[in-house]
């Protein structure tokens, strides 16, 4: 039982870290290799100013900053890539964006090689259910699903949730309904930053965040994209709680040292049964 | 109300539309009629701005479209229906309606009429645009362009892919929204459907105007019943 809430609770963590990515390929085909590092950035930010600013204050900053270094990309390298279609575009934004997830990586890593986000909650454990659950951790699933729950509510009832998933499912028909595609790029961009940033504080409310770990959270992120089936909100949630209990049960049945290959082969597996991912296209 | 001057437009190194000129006056519908890859879509397409004229000028109730990004082109008042239709398969007709309207916000009132029009659509109002059929497409398609409360509807052959009875339902409701006043254009190779609706029409082949004039003259004429309506 401890077992399936903790992989609930990181699957949680997977979803929320997944999501941005998978809306931006929706809407304009193109992957984000630095969502990752803009996680990261966030992470770091909200670790070295709350020693000025109090918590909150610290919190909303980090977040404004990956959300800024994202509309900084947007309206930079992203413009190149929206210039081009079909595959050109996907490669060209592989390549620029692994570029900048270098950038991000050794800036941070050369002026904090040191920082951690660590974000604890006192108190002692929560019993649910009979199973003791460390308060870090429900803080975390809380946060995720609490934003999730608000993305959902955003792109399912709201005019301009709705523009965005149009813009999904039809980029022509969008247009001819007097909406910019170009506009929803960019602010899915910002939010996709800022979302990366919530997801590495829940990551600091379990364990911790540090310089280093841009890459595996890319990676990460992009497993889950890919096998919820890119572009498909629902289908990264599902992917994200899928491997999330992969995850955790291999770390505690099998061992730590295999788990990442686990997860891995089963990603492979369900891309092999299901090319398109769990929830194929739409939103 | 729309007036294109010398249009080129094409896709690649080749020009698909050569020197197009042609006008619509407010209340009027008007057929540009031609066989397959004559150029009425690019035509089309080149009006409304998913693509960019290579020369000429496009004006609509006296302001220039040449340039303009298609979301602003739509917002002005230019509504297209594309033959491929461009729903939004994963969204209720709801949702889709609404869209339609993105600009102004849903209209109850504009809602009640596309409701008039396709009485269908009220029954399947939270049913997915993806999984409906294709006369019921063509509908969401029409209503969909009708929710922007457009001064200009343009229509790219609305009978693709369906059943001749579905093909003359759908020119039926295009007759009663040119009754209620609408502004028409219509691009189809179905060319009797086309010229029954219109006042007027023009004749495409190989990018270029061939023939226009007044619909019932065209209906008339030997070559075009030789060449579109398969009567010799």
């Amino acid at each position: 039982m401890a077992v399936v809430f903790d992989g609930v609770a990181y699957g949680l963590q997977l979803g929320l870290l997944a999501v941005g990515l998978t809306m931006i390929y929706g809407l304009g085909g193109v992957l984000n290799l630095a969502h990752g590092q803009f996680a990261v950035l966030a992470a770091i930010a909200i670790a070295v100013l709350s020693d000025r600013l109090p918590t909150p204050a610290a919190l909303v900053a980090g977040l404004a900053i990956a959300a800024l270094a994202a509309l900084a990309t947007d309206a930079t390298i992203m413009r190149a890539v929206y210039r081009l279609d079909g595959e050109a575009r996907v490669l060209l934004s592989l390549l620029l964006t692994i570029g900048l997830a270098f950038v991000i990586d050794g800036l941070l890593i050369y002026n904090y090689p040191f920082t951690q986000l660590k974000l604890s909650v006192p108190g002692p454990a929560v019993d649910i259910l009979g199973v003791p659950m460390r308060r870090g951790s429900l803080a975390a699933s809380a946060l995720a699903l609490s934003a999730l729950a608000l993305l959902i509510v955003f792109l399912r009832y709201t005019r301009r949730g709705r523009a965005v998933r149009s813009v999904i499912q039809d980029e022509e028909g969008a247009q001819l309904c007097g909406i910019d595609p170009a506009r929803v790029r960019t602010a899915v961009f910002a939010l996709s930053g800022a979302l990366a940033g919530l997801a590495a504080v829940a990551e600091g409310l379990t364990s911790s965040v540090s310089a280093t770990d841009g890459t595996e959270l890319t990676i990460l992120a992009l497993i889950v994209t890919v096998v919820g089936g890119l572009g498909s909100v629902a289908g990264a949630l599902l992917a994200g709680l899928l491997l999330g209990l992969v995850y955790t049960m291999s770390q505690v049945y099998i061992g730590t040292y295999v788990t990442l290959v686990i997860l891995l082969l089963t990603a492979m597996v369900t891309i092999l049964i299901r090319p398109a991912g769990l929830l194929g296209r739409g939103v | 109300m729309l007036q294109v001057e010398d249009l080129d437009a094409g896709y690649g190194e080749s020009l698909a539309v050569h020197a197009v000129s042609l006008h619509v006056d407010g209340g009027e519908a008007v057929a540009v009629i031609g066989s397959n890859g004559a150029g009425k879509t690019t035509l089309l397409r080149a009006i409304c701005g998913l693509l960019r004229p290579r020369a000429g000028t496009v004006t609509f109730n006296s302001e220039s479209l040449v340039g303009e990004p298609a979301h602003r082109i739509a917002r002005r008042g230019v509504a297209y229906v594309p033959a491929e239709r461009h729903l939004f398969p994963a969204m209720s007709v709801q949702e889709n309606l609404e869209l339609g309207a993105y600009p102004l916000r849903a209209d109850r009132r504009q809602l009640e009429l596309v409701f008039e029009l396709f009485p269908r659509l009220r029954d399947l109002l939270s049913q997915q645009a993806g999984t409906m059929s294709g006369g019921e497409q063509q509908m969401l398609a029409v209503g969909r362009a009708l929710m922007s409360r457009p001064g200009l509807l343009m229509l790219d052959e609305p009978t693709t892919g369906l059943a001749p009875i579905l093909a003359e339902e759908a020119y039926a409701s295009l007759g009663v929204l040119r009754g209620e006043g609408t502004t028409v254009l219509v691009a189809e190779q179905q060319v009797p459907l086309a010229l029954d609706l219109a006042d007027r029409a023009y004749v495409i082949e190989d990018g270029r105007i061939q023939m226009e004039g007044p619909a019932g003259d065209l209906q008339g004429n030997p070559d075009v019943r030789r060449a579109y309506m398969g009567i010799a």
